[in-house]
């Protein structure tokens, strides 16, 4: 379908009223013509204002819905951060530092996601967390952790890409690798362990989309994630219990090498 | 699995901070706290925009009891999924009523007896106009609605109502009203075009 077949329909896709197959071809247009989309939502807007009903909705469904809420709480929910566009006075100081070899991606991603600060995407994804006792070192660190095993075997795997997330200044790096099955390994022992009230996160941006990949606690060990979807990596440090969407600089940050 | 459940909004920083007037929170601001688990912010976006919600589910399926069900599933919606909503793309209201829209229009497309007896009830309304006088949120804004409704063209706006309160496609619509198909998308989207002209005139916020 043209743009203009598209635009011709975009009034009627508004108010539902295209069929099942129109409305596929809309909505792949949609995806890449922002001003499709634009139009799509002042349409939406005016319908809301003829919408209007001018009632209450009826006692009870409220607490229907209350009721429904505690029958099935989520159990990990997080959402992207807000970083600081490097770019925008000509500094690195306070965004991400990405590997030099990978550089190019981060900054469409910090630049994309500067313009979409306030977009709360949230997404549900688990995460292991192993925390370990801050009195071992970092070499047993790795052989206790109950992911020593598939971390170790993750990195070796020729399949698996390396990842380095590293601070501003260079003091601090760790290392990950992302497995072939999806999943991503990092070895956090190396980040200072924060007070009880503080915890680190850890993010993962692909496109102009920041998700949390996970509240890593405030000393942990080696983590494993959700990783097939992401580019790049941050981790931020945050009020303990975690946040959903964090205007904080990364504490480090970076991609597949 | 890490825990980090509703409970972890009841204690702590975000409690101090959050709560303090959900009353004077944007909608944007509710959405953040609903992704935070946060109960109170979804019965604020809820004592908002219910009574929108309902009162289009109810036009489009004529039944109390299946409207009620769709209030319930669009605000459970908004629980699970507020990252699907986009402060910068519109309003919280507009979002939540299209997702009813759909919903609705989902319901009254499957259930083809019912569909007989909507086509009778919006064939008749469309006919009698759309009349908003009685059912008048604030009523400068529903003035507003109503003169620029009045001003539309009568095909465009028959072709909007039929559509978007009746629940029906573009290509139904053309079979009601009998003109082409081509001419009722025209008269959609220029009508649509041509009320928000309207509304912007007269200052209502679109």
């Amino acid at each position: 379908m043209t743009h203009d077949e598209v635009q011709d329909l975009l009034g009627a896709y508004a108010l539902d009223a295209v069929d099942d197959d129109e409305r596929a071809l809309v909505e792949d247009h949609l995806a890449e013509c922002p001003r499709c989309r634009a139009e799509v939502h002042d349409h939406r807007e005016v319908a809301a204002l003829l919408a209007h009903g001018g009632q209450d909705a009826p006692e009870g469904i409220w607490d229907r819905i209350v009721g429904s809420l505690e029958e099935a709480p989520p159990a990990l929910r997080l959402a992207p951060m807000a970083i600081p566009d490097p770019t925008a006075d000509g500094t690195t100081s306070t965004g991400v530092n990405p590997l030099s070899a990978s550089r190019r991606a981060p900054r469409r991603v910090v630049a994309a996601l500067a313009a979409a600060a306030a977009v709360a995407i949230v997404a549900v994804l688990g995460v292991q967390v192993r925390q370990q006792n801050e009195q071992i070192d970092d070499l047993q660190v790795a052989l206790d952790d109950p992911l020593s095993a598939a971390y170790s075997s993750a990195l070796t795997d020729p399949a698996s890409k390396v990842i380095e997330l590293t601070s501003a200044d260079g003091a601090t790096r760790l290392r990950g690798a992302l497995a072939d099955d999806g999943v991503g390994y990092l070895r956090a022992d190396e980040l200072p362990e924060l007070p009880d009230d503080r915890t680190y996160q850890l993010w993962g941006a692909a496109g102009d989309e920041l998700v949390s990949l996970g509240v890593l606690g405030a000393d942990p060990g080696i983590v494993s994630f959700p990783a097939a979807a992401y580019e790049l990596f941050a981790i931020t440090e945050e009020a303990a219990p975690g946040v959903v969407t964090s205007a904080n600089p990364p504490v480090v940050a970076g991609s597949t090498a | 699995m890490l825990a980090f459940g509703k409970s972890a909004g009841g204690h702590g920083y975000e409690e101090r901070s959050m709560s303090e007037d959900l009353t004077q929170a944007s909608d944007a601001a509710l959405v953040v706290a609903i992704g935070r688990w946060r109960q109170d912010a979804l019965a604020e976006a809820y004592r908002r925009h219910a009574g929108a919600v309902y009162g289009l589910a109810v036009r489009v399926l004529a039944d109390r009891a299946m409207a009620e069900e769709i209030v319930q599933e669009v605000f459970l919606r908004l629980w699970d999924h507020p990252d699907r909503y986009d402060a910068e793309r519109g309003s919280l209201r507009s979002f939540l009523l299209a997702t009813c829209h759909g919903r609705s229009v989902d319901l009254v497309r499957s259930e083809s007896a019912r569909r007989a007896r909507e086509e009778r009830e919006h064939r008749q309304q469309a006919e009698a106009g759309y009349d908003l006088e009685h059912e008048v949120w604030d009523v400068i804004v529903a003035e507003d609605v109503r003169t620029a409704l009045d001003q539309l063209p009568e095909g465009e706006r028959e072709a909007i109502e039929l559509a978007y309160f009746g629940g029906h496609t573009y290509r139904r619509v053309a079979l009601m009203l009998d003109v082409p198909e081509g001419t009722v998308k025209t008269r959609i989207r220029s009508g649509l075009k041509r009320l928000r002209a309207g509304l912007a005139e007269s200052g209502v916020r679109t």
